[in-house]
């Protein structure tokens, strides 16, 4: 008895030192490369740090993700280490990372979403609802409509504006508030990831997400006018004119763009150049696309010159900047 | 039921004193002393670093938002629902577990502790299949009562209880277990029915552990965040709130929002142990 | 005397603990000892009288009705437990008054006794009076058995149950509270069953004795009849009779025996009916009722019966007496005060004769 239970102590001992030990025995300086990332960059990210891992020896990229503004905001306020820092909203790094003292001095866009509803065969109209008349069905009563919350989360404040900016497009004035009446604050969650549960549960109808949720989800979309989905670039102008108050101020709207910076004063950054190098490729951009986001090629970005010089020969300067 | 009056009574000083003499045991406690500050640091000390982060006039401020303040009462009145319940279903439970055999109470007793170890959002997204517009009560309880569980207090409470209730059973069940059955065997032989035994008798001596107990599951109930969000996001409870003016605000703010909240707590708590120490009686017996 | 209780064909098992069809009766005031080893079911049978067990068959009568149905709130019992079970958050005053069968007749409520109802004239009958606002803890053993009687009183108890409450006593205390509760008991005139494995409980307290062992009643008598006259080995063991002799009946007539021990011939007289010539048999004799005497004194008086002689194998030292141990062809003992001990300054390997007188031998068949 006490030497079973003496070698279940051993046993657990040289458990917990050995992944010590494994990592001291490798071979030459192990890196690790950090990157916080938008929670709804999760699949792609995952299977470009594979990538990455495949091209870089003894090099391990860990990700973690959570929503664009908390994942900035550790950087900023809790100054947590990470090398790189890629959100669902471009405007999120100058808006967070360019403010003294600034986290970060460029940024590049390298994937287009669009907002979309998701829903299940157990939603209710499921069977009728199409492009052409989803919002006279997300109006009806006994719906009840998903989202995140505007004043923390991009897309939040992107349905909002969507919402805003089909009123002008369908010419119905009372659309949005009709809408919004389907989804009222208790319909709402921080993430719109974390309502996915819950649809799939039957406690909601319609989801507000992004259109790669759709899809790494293989939930049911609807696909919405580009004009006001937020996902084409050149509709930047139109776009302008949605607009979501919210806690933080009015928002206008803006193409979805997803963006990546690399952290001031990051130790990795040879590997961090690398990583945007691979984003921003052929082999990143289809990744994306594989996953339901729109390609971003050639990428736009913002204060070109700031950037480490490999990189400057990707990217184009942001239109309108 | 051993004879501990006396050594409650006796001052401090005598203790110290009395303890001193023999050479051996006085390294014992000297030892036991010492890991306890450890501990007792390493728990205090964040709150302090937390305390010490703001001004007054920061608490202040936050104090002054209605939201926080909102936030902060639902939380208590969430919890003290949570507790209540724990405490009127909870302690039956504890009592029966404390008293009788039966098969499978071995794996009865797991169940119950097995809430513990659930990860919180896998327990809200259980609650949410059972309690939520389609679930096998939430839907009956829609149609029939009309209760709903999204979105309201009553989903806060049932998140708050269900990661929280284990502590009042096993304190309870404690408690129970340390009465001497034979006390309640006299209080019948005396002419007292069960009911009458178990509320002169039984209850007034297990008091103690159950307050423990019901205390914890207010203070588990009070902190949980990842199994309400999922249920309830609006009305926010405070650790919901404090997550939101981190997200929109930063650090500063979330953190005096924190400190509130921990100072109301702090109040609280003070309360409920002295409700508890209202019933142990003057034996000094626990 | 009427009967008072009455336990008939009381049958019952309870995981390891067995009753088998106990029967015994009270009178009014009778004070009934149970007597037996551990595991014997003494407790259990009280638990079962009290009600909290229901018997497999059998009866339990108190006070005239049969309770074998009824809950122990409805039986009128008062049960007295090791330590004597007062309620720890309940002051003495508090213990006493939480009794709940107010206004009703107690049996063995004279004149002279207080009103079972009345809790102040009950504690100032058992006169703890002044320690009615005193918490149980500080009591001293005597103080906790009078609130523990006090309180079983106030109930109107047909019954006392004890379940050995003096074991965690020290000798002194035992022996005080013994006595007290003795002469409690003799005035209330209410019926008591006293559970205990102590000789002393048993001799000091019973009119009868019950002897269980395994849950079934090997012997019941008077406490004289227990240990004088054990009916088998077990109970003369467990009484701590010190010579139990196997022998042979050469002759038995008209309550006279010849008994023959070993290679020696003693004549015993006894009532029993045990055993006809040529039988084996058992021989139970006291250690205190074998009487040593020095080879001088023997010389004279020859003739005289159930003299033996032997040497000294070993002396032991027990408070004021001195069990010595013979060889007399068999070993016996026998217990010697220590000053005559002394004075027939016998050392190791003396001789010694040793003499029992003829009804000082008590016959067992088993």
């Amino acid at each position: 008895m006490k030497f079973a239970s003496g070698l279940c102590v051993a046993l657990f001992c040289s458990i917990a030192v050995a992944p010590n030990v494994v990592s001291v025995v490798q071979a030459t300086e192990p890196s690790t490369l950090t990157i916080y990332a938008a929670g709804t960059l999760a699949v792609p990210f995952r299977q470009l740090n594979a990538l990455f891992e495949k091209n870089n020896a003894n090099v391990t990229a860990q990700a973690q993700f959570g929503g664009s503004v908390m994942m900035a905001k550790r950087i900023t306020d809790l100054h947590q280490d990470a090398d790189l820092l890629a959100v669902a909203d471009y405007s999120v790094i100058p808006k967070y990372m360019f403010a003294s003292p600034a986290h970060a001095a460029w940024y590049a866009g390298f994937a287009r979403n669009a907002i979309t509803f998701v829903y299940t065969d157990k939603s209710k109209y499921a069977g009728e609802i199409n492009a052409q008349n989803w919002y006279k069905i997300l109006a009806r009563p006994g719906v009840e409509i998903g989202r995140s919350n505007p004043d923390t989360d991009p897309s939040g404040y992107q349905t909002v504006q969507m919402l805003s900016l089909a009123e002008k497009f369908y010419q119905m004035p009372s659309l949005e508030q009709s809408i919004l009446a389907n989804a009222p604050l208790t319909n709402m969650r921080d993430t719109e990831t974390s309502l996915i549960s819950a649809l799939q549960l039957g406690q909601i109808d319609y989801l507000a997400i992004y259109r790669s949720d759709a899809l790494q989800h293989h939930l049911k979309s609807i696909d919405l006018p580009a004009k006001i989905n937020l996902s084409d670039p050149t509709e930047a102008a139109f776009y302008k004119d949605g607009v979501a108050h919210t806690k933080n101020g009015d928002l206008f709207g803006a193409p979805i763009v997803y963006a990546i910076t690399m952290v001031e004063g990051t130790k990795n950054a040879g590997l961090a150049e690398k990583y945007v190098a691979l984003l921003l490729g052929p082999e990143g951009q289809a990744i994306m696309k594989n996953n339901g986001f729109g390609a971003f090629s050639p990428s736009y970005a913002v204060h070109i010159e700031a950037m480490p010089a490999e990189l400057k020969k990707l990217v184009k300067p942001w239109p309108g900047s | 039921m051993t004879d501990v009056t006396a050594s409650r009574v006796a001052p401090i000083k005598g203790r110290w004193q009395a303890r001193a003499a023999p050479s051996r045991p006085g390294t014992l406690y000297l030892l036991c002393w010492f890991c306890g500050s450890l501990l007792l640091a390493f728990l205090v000390i964040p709150l302090i670093a937390l305390a010490t982060h703001q001004s007054a006039q920061n608490l202040g401020e936050v104090a002054g938002i209605a939201d926080v303040r909102d936030a902060i009462a639902l939380s208590l009145e969430g919890a003290f629902l949570s507790a209540a319940l724990a405490a009127l279903a909870g302690v039956p439970l504890a009592y029966v577990l404390a008293r009788t055999r039966f098969p499978g109470k071995g794996v009865t007793a797991a169940l119950i502790d097995l809430p513990l170890a659930v990860p919180h959002t896998v327990a809200g997204i259980a609650l949410l299949m059972v309690f939520g517009r389609q679930g096998v009560f939430g839907e009956p309880l829609q149609a029939l009562v009309g209760l709903k569980f999204w979105g309201t207090l009553a989903g806060i409470v049932v998140a708050m209880l269900f990661v929280s209730a284990p502590y009042t059973v096993n304190a309870a069940r404690i408690g129970f277990e340390a009465v001497d059955p034979r006390l309640e065997q006299i209080a019948r032989t005396l002419g007292l029915g069960p009911w009458r035994t178990f509320l002169r008798i039984t209850l007034p001596l297990a008091w103690h552990s159950i307050m423990t107990g019901v205390t914890l599951t207010y203070a588990r109930s009070i902190s949980e965040f990842g199994a309400v969000v999922i249920l309830v996001y609006y009305p926010m409870t405070a650790p919901v709130k404090i997550y939101e003016l981190f997200l929109r605000f930063g650090l500063e703010q979330a953190a005096a929002a924190a400190l509130l909240l921990l100072i109301v707590s702090l109040g609280l708590f003070v309360l409920l142990r002295a409700l508890a120490q209202r019933g142990v009686p003057a034996s000094g017996s626990r | 005397m009427s009967i008072a209780v009455a336990v008939e064909a009381l049958s019952l098992t309870l995981g390891a603990v067995r009753l088998n069809k106990l029967d015994f009766r009270l009178g009014r005031g009778e004070i009934l000892v149970i007597l037996g080893p551990n595991g014997a079911g003494k407790s259990v049978t009280l638990e079962t009288i009290a009600g909290f067990h229901r018997p497999d068959s059998g009866r339990v009568f108190l006070g005239g009705r049969d309770v074998t149905a009824l809950p122990p709130e409805q039986r009128r019992v008062g049960f007295v437990v090791q330590n004597f079970g007062l309620f720890p958050h309940l002051t003495v005053a508090q213990n006493v008054a939480i009794a709940r069968r107010a206004g009703r007749a107690a049996a063995g409520h004279d004149a002279g006794l207080p009103p079972h109802g009345d809790p102040e004239a009950l504690l100032s009958y058992f006169g703890i009076a002044h320690l009615a606002h005193r918490a149980p803890a500080g009591l001293s053993a005597g103080e906790k058995q009078r609130v523990a009687l006090a309180r079983a009183l106030a109930s109107a108890p047909d019954l006392f149950l004890f379940d050995e409450p003096f074991s965690a006593l020290d000798a002194e205390t035992r022996d005080q509270l013994r006595e007290e509760l003795k002469s409690f008991l003799r005035a209330l005139a209410i019926p008591a069953i006293f559970v205990t494995h102590d000789h002393d409980d048993a001799l000091a307290l019973a009119d009868t004795v019950v002897v269980l062992r395994d849950g079934a009643i090997v012997q019941s008598g008077s406490a004289a009849e227990i240990f004088g006259k054990p009916a088998n080995s077990f109970v003369a063991r467990f009484v701590g009779v010190e010579n139990i002799l196997p022998g042979q009946v050469v002759a038995a007539s008209d309550g006279l025996f010849t008994l023959a021990v070993g290679e020696r011939t003693l004549r015993a007289a006894s009532s029993a009916n045990v055993g006809s010539p040529r039988h084996s048999i058992l021989l139970a004799v006291r250690a205190e009722n074998v009487t040593l005497l020095s080879s001088r004194v023997a010389a004279e008086s020859p003739g005289a019966v159930n003299q033996l002689q032997g040497h000294v194998t070993g002396s032991r030292t027990i408070g004021p007496l001195v069990m010595v141990q013979i060889d007399c062809g068999f070993a016996l003992k026998a217990y010697v005060l220590a000053p005559q001990w002394q004075a027939m300054k016998l050392g190791q390997e003396g001789t010694v004769l040793a003499e029992i007188a003829p009804d000082a031998i008590h016959l067992m068949s088993e």
